[in-house]
C-alpha cells in the first residue's frame, strides 16, 4: 500500500520533470505557432483554453479554501495546505494571462476588429465594455484582487499557524467572507469577458456561475487526487481519514450535481425560449458532431460520477474516489472545449488540433511543477489543528 | 462536517444552555403544550389571527361570488397578486426544508431546536401558498383537472408549461414535508402521551404516537426511515422554487427570460424562509422562556446564512441589470430602465433597500448579536421579498412590447384582504401548534445534553454570549 521512497525525493523529481516537460511543450508551440498565421491563431485558442482549464484549480483553491474558513468541517483541514499551495499559482496565472493580452486579443476576439464592429449595430452598443483598452485594464484588476485574496489568506493562515492567534483567525474570517463574494462577482466578469464575449452577440446571466462551480469542483477533484498520492508515504497515510475523504466525494458530488442544475436550466431555458438571439449558441454546440461531446459530458460530467458517488463505499474508498476524480478531472477539460472551441468554428465541425491537447498539457506541467515548488515550501500538514482535532491520535486507531 | 463538534476553531456561543440534563429539557417543552392554564397571550394572538383567517374567508366568498373579476389583473398584467403571494410563500416555506433535510445530512447539530417549528412554518406556508393558484384558476372546484387522469373529455394536461411541473413540484413537496414533520413528531407524541394528565390528550397523543415504544427496534428503523425521508426532501428544497422560477424564465417576457433565475430564486426562497423563521422564533424564545434551547449561536447562524443567500439573491439583481444593458435588445434594456426609472420606481427601489441594502448590516457581529435589531432585519427581508415578485410580475407585464397595450396594475381591496388573511390563517396556524404540539424537538435536544458539556471543555475558546 505505502511507497516506500521519501515524500520529498518523490515530489523534488515530480517538480524537475514538470518543469522540463513544461519548457519542452511550450518551446514547440511557441515554434509552431511562429510557423505561419493559421498556426498562430490556432495557438491562441487553444492557449486560452488551456489557461481556462488551469486557473480552475488555482483559484477554485481560494474559493473553497475561503468557505471552508466560513463553515468549517475536518476535510478541509486536511488538505489545507495543498490549496494553499494552489493559490499561491494565482500570480502564475496572471502572468501567464499576460500572452492573451498583448498579441490574443485580435485573433480570438471577434469584437476587437474595427470592421466588424463598423457593420454590426449591436457590437457598437457594446463598444463602451467590449473593447481592448478596458478588457485589459478589467484583466489587470480581476488578477489584482485575486492575487491580494491569495496571498492575504496564505499569510494570514501561516500567521495563525505559528501564534494561535485568534485575532489572525478572525481576520481570516472577514478576509474569507468578503473575498468569497468578490470572487464570484470577478470570476463571472472574468467568464463574460474570456469566454462568452468568444461569441459576442449571445448572452445568458447564469454562464458566470457555471465557471465558479467548475472552479470548485476541479479544486476539489485536484485536492483528492493530491491527497491520495501523497496519503501513500508514512507519517501522512495517518493524517488522512476514511472521514475526509467521504466528505470530500460528498463535496464532489454535491458540485456535480450544481454542474448539471445549472448547465440544465441555461439549456431549457434557452431550448424552450427558442429566441434567435440565444439558440445559435446551443446550434453551434449540439450540432456537426458537437452532439456527441455534449453527450459525453452529460454522461461523464454527470451521470457516471453522480451514480458511482451514490454509494457510501465508494467515498470512502481513497483509490475509488481518486480515479473519479481523474475522470472527472478530464472531463472538466471536455467542457472547456466544448464551451469555447466552437466559437471558433461559426457553426462548423467538430475537429481538434494537436495544440487543443499539447497545449493544457504544458500549462499543466508548469502549472504543477510550481504547485510542488510551493507545496515543499511549508509543512503538509497543520500539527495545530491536527492536535485540536484529535486527528493523529484518532487516525492511528483506524 | 460538524460545526459545532468538530471544528478546532469554533469561536461561537453553544448551541444549548448551561446547565441541562435530560429530565429539565423534556420538562420544559412538554410543559408548554401540557401547562392546564392557557397564557392569556396565547388567546390575544390567536383571536388577532383568527379574525385574519375570517377576512380571508370572506374574500374568498366574494371571489368565488363575483368571478376573479374582483381582482385587480387587467390586460397585460393578467398575473398579479395572485402569484406574487404563491410565490412569496411558497419562498418562505424553503427554509423549513433546507434546516429538516440538508442540514440534517451536513450533520449541523445546532438545527435541532429549529427544525421541529421550521417545518410547521413550511407546511403552514405551503397550505397559504397553495390556496392562490387554486382560487386563480377561475373554477376551483374544476382543479383537479390539472391532473393527468384518464377522463372521457379528451382533456390532457400540458406537460410543456410549467405551470404544470408546478403542480407535481408543489404537491409533492407539501406530501414529503408532511410526511417528513409527522414522522418527526412520533417519539416525541410518545412522550406527550406519557407525561399528559387528562384523559382525551392521551388518547389523542397515544393515537398519533402510533404504540411508539422507544424500543432499540423502534428507534433503530425510525433513524433510517428519517434519513431516507431526509434525502427525499433534500432535491426538493431546489427542484420547488426552480421550478417556480421557470414559470417566468422560460416564456419569453423581458425581465422573466434570464437563465440566471433558477438559482436566484432558490436563494431568494431560502433567504425568506430564514427570515421568517427568525421572525417566528425571536418572539416565541421570549415569551415561553426557551433561550437556552434557541441560543445566540442558533440566531447568529440563521443571520448568517440570511446574508450568504443575500448576496446570491444580489449577484441575480446584478447580472440581470447588467445583461439587460449587455444583451443589446432594447426591450431587456428598456424593461430594466422601467423598473428603475419608470412608474413602479418606488417598488424596485425598495425592493434594493429592503433586500441588497439592510442586510448588508449583518456582516458586523454586533448587528447579529442584537436580537432587536436582527428582528426588525428579518421583517424588512419579508417585506423585501414580497417587492421581489411584485417588481418581478407587474413591471415586466405592465409594459410589454407594443406601448400601445401599457396599462398600470394595482390590487384592490379584495386582492390585500386575501392576502392579509392568508397572514391570518398562518398564524392562526402557528398559534394551534405552539399550544398542541412540541415546538421543539424533544428527543433530539436530548441527544445534544451531554455533548454541550464536553464541547465547552473541548473547544479551549471562551464562550460569548
Amino acid at each position: 500500500m505505502s511507497d516506500q521512497t521519501p515524500l520529498s525525493t518523490n515530489l523534488g523529481r515530480l517538480q524537475r520533470a514538470s518543469f522540463v516537460l513544461a519548457a519542452v511543450g511550450l518551446g514547440g508551440l511557441v515554434l509552431a505557432a511562429a510557423l505561419s498565421p493559421e498556426n498562430t491563431e490556432q495557438f491562441y485558442r487553444s492557449y486560452l483554453m488551456a489557461f481556462l482549464y488551469w486557473l480552475a484549480p488555482a483559484l477554485g483553491s481560494l474559493a473553497i479554501v475561503m468557505l471552508h474558513n466560513m463553515t468549517g468541517g475536518a476535510w478541509g483541514f486536511a488538505i489545507r495546505r495543498q490549496l494553499e499551495a494552489a493559490m499561491r499559482n494565482v500570480p502564475l496565472m496572471a502572468l501567464l494571462f499576460v500572452p492573451i493580452l498583448i498579441g490574443g486579443i485580435h485573433p480570438l476576439y471577434e469584437w476587437s476588429h474595427a470592421d466588424v464592429v463598423a457593420a454590426d449595430p449591436i457590437l457598437q452598443g457594446k463598444a463602451l465594455y467590449l473593447n481592448r483598452t478596458f478588457f485589459t485594464v478589467r484583466a489587470i484588476g480581476y488578477f489584482c484582487v485575486w492575487i491580494f485574496l491569495a496571498l492575504s489568506i496564505v499569510r494570514l493562515s501561516a500567521r495563525y499557524d505559528r501564534t494561535l492567534s485568534v485575532a489572525a483567525l478572525r481576520k481570516l474570517k472577514v478576509v474569507s467572507g468578503l473575498g468569497l463574494g468578490t470572487y464570484v462577482l470577478t470570476m463571472s466578469f472574468a467568464a463574460f469577458d474570456w469566454g462568452m464575449s468568444l461569441e459576442p452577440h449571445w448572452f445568458s446571466t447564469i454562464y458566470g456561475l457555471l465557471f465558479v462551480i467548475g472552479q470548485g469542483l476541479a479544486t476539489l477533484c485536484f485536492a483528492v487526487l493530491v491527497a491520495s498520492r501523497i496519503a501513500r508515504h508514512e507519517p501522512f497515510s495517518r493524517w488522512f481519514a476514511k472521514s475526509h475523504f467521504h466528505d470530500l466525494g460528498n463535496l464532489i458530488m454535491a458540485f456535480v450535481m450544481l454542474w448539471a442544475y445549472v448547465s440544465f436550466s441555461q439549456f431549457l431555458i434557452i431550448w424552450q425560449a427558442n429566441l434567435p438571439e440565444e439558440t445559435p449558441w446551443y446550434l453551434h454546440r449540439t450540432g456537426h458532431g458537437w452532439q456527441t461531446v455534449a453527450i459525453l459530458l452529460v454522461a461523464f460530467h454527470f451521470v457516471i460520477p453522480f451514480l458511482i458517488l451514490l454509494n457510501r463505499r465508494t467515498k470512502r474508498n481513497m483509490r475509488v474516489l481518486a480515479t473519479i476524480a481523474a475522470a472527472i478531472l478530464v472531463a472538466r477539460y471536455v467542457e472547456i472545449f466544448w464551451l469555447i472551441a466552437p466559437a471558433f468554428q461559426h457553426g462548423g465541425g467538430l475537429s481538434v488540433h494537436w495544440m487543443d491537447i499539447v497545449a493544457p498539457l504544458s500549462v499543466g506541467a508548469l502549472w504543477i511543477g510550481a504547485f510542488v515548488r510551493n507545496l515543499r515550501g511549508r509543512p503538509l500538514v497543520s500539527l495545530q489543528d491536527g492536535k485540536l482535532l484529535g486527528q493523529l491520535e484518532e487516525a492511528s486507531h483506524g | 462536517m460538524q460545526q459545532a463538534a468538530g471544528n478546532p476553531r469554533d469561536l461561537g456561543p453553544s448551541v444549548i444552555g448551561p446547565g441541562h440534563d435530560l429530565g429539565s429539557v423534556t420538562d420544559k417543552i412538554t410543559s408548554i403544550v401540557l401547562k392546564r392554564e392557557t397564557p392569556r397571550g396565547w388567546w390575544i394572538g390567536l383571536g388577532v389571527c383568527l379574525s385574519l383567517a375570517g377576512v380571508l374567508l370572506i374574500a374568498i366568498v366574494k371571489l368565488l361570488a363575483d368571478g376573479v373579476g374582483v381582482w385587480g389583473l387587467n390586460v397585460p398584467v393578467g398575473w398579479g397578486f395572485a402569484i406574487i403571494n404563491f410565490v412569496w410563500w411558497i419562498g418562505i416555506g424553503h427554509a423549513g426544508t433546507l434546516i429538516s433535510a440538508i442540514l440534517l445530512l451536513f450533520r449541523q447539530e445546532w438545527r435541532t431546536s429549529i427544525n421541529r417549528f421550521a417545518e410547521a412554518m413550511t407546511i403552514f406556508a405551503v397550505m397559504c401558498a397553495g390556496i392562490f393558484p387554486l382560487l386563480h384558476v377561475g373554477r376551483p372546484w374544476l382543479a383537479y383537472w390539472l391532473l393527468p387522469y384518464p377522463n372521457t373529455m379528451a382533456l390532457w394536461p400540458q406537460f410543456r408549461s410549467p405551470l404544470l411541473w408546478d403542480v407535481f413540484a408543489v404537491s409533492t413537496y407539501a406530501t414529503v414535508s408532511l410526511l417528513f414533520w409527522y414522522i418527526g413528531l412520533i417519539p416525541d407524541f410518545a412522550t406527550l402521551r406519557d407525561r399528559a394528565k387528562s384523559k382525551p390528550f392521551k388518547v389523542a397523543y397515544g393515537m398519533l404516537a402510533l404504540g411508539w415504544r422507544g424500543a432499540a427496534r423502534h428507534w433503530e428503523r425510525y433513524e433510517t426511515a428519517y434519513l431516507l425521508l431526509a434525502g427525499l426532501a433534500t432535491p426538493l428544497v431546489v427542484s420547488v422554487h426552480t421550478v417556480v422560477s421557470f414559470d417566468f424564465a422560460v416564456g419569453i417576457i423581458p425581465g422573466w427570460h434570464a437563465t440566471i433565475m433558477p438559482p436566484y430564486f432558490v436563494a431568494g426562497a431560502i433567504y425568506s424562509g430564514f427570515a421568517m423563521v427568525m421572525t417566528l422564533a425571536i418572539p416565541l424564545r421570549a415569551v415561553f422562556g426557551l433561550k437556552d434551547f434557541i441560543t445566540m449561536r442558533h440566531l447568529q447562524n440563521m443571520a448568517k446564512i440570511i446574508l450568504a443567500t443575500d448576496l446570491i439573491v444580489a449577484y441575480g439583481y446584478a447580472m440581470e441589470a447588467f445583461f439587460a444593458w449587455y444583451s443589446g435588445n432594447k426591450y431587456e434594456s428598456g424593461m430594466m430602465w422601467g423598473r428603475m426609472v419608470g412608474p413602479y420606481w418606488w417598488a424596485y427601489w425598495s425592493l434594493m433597500l429592503c433586500n441588497v441594502a439592510i442586510p448588508q448590516l449583518l456582516w458586523f457581529k454586533r448587528v447579529r448579536s442584537n436580537v432587536l435589531v436582527l428582528f426588525i432585519i428579518c421583517l424588512i427581508v419579508n417585506v423585501g421579498m414580497w417587492l421581489e415578485r411584485f417588481v418581478i410580475v407587474v413591471t415586466s407585464l405592465s409594459r410589454d412590447f407594443l406601448p400601445s397595450s401599457w396599462d398600470m396594475y394595482a390590487g384592490t381591496k379584495w386582492d390585500w384582504m386575501l392576502y392579509i388573511g392568508t397572514i391570518g390563517l398562518f398564524g392562526t396556524l402557528v398559534f394551534l401548534f405552539i399550544r398542541f404540539l412540541p415546538m421543539i424537538s424533544i428527543f433530539e435536544m436530548r441527544t445534544l445534553v451531554p455533548k454541550s458539556e464536553a464541547g465547552t471543555e473541548a473547544s479551549g475558546f471562551e464562550e460569548v454570549e
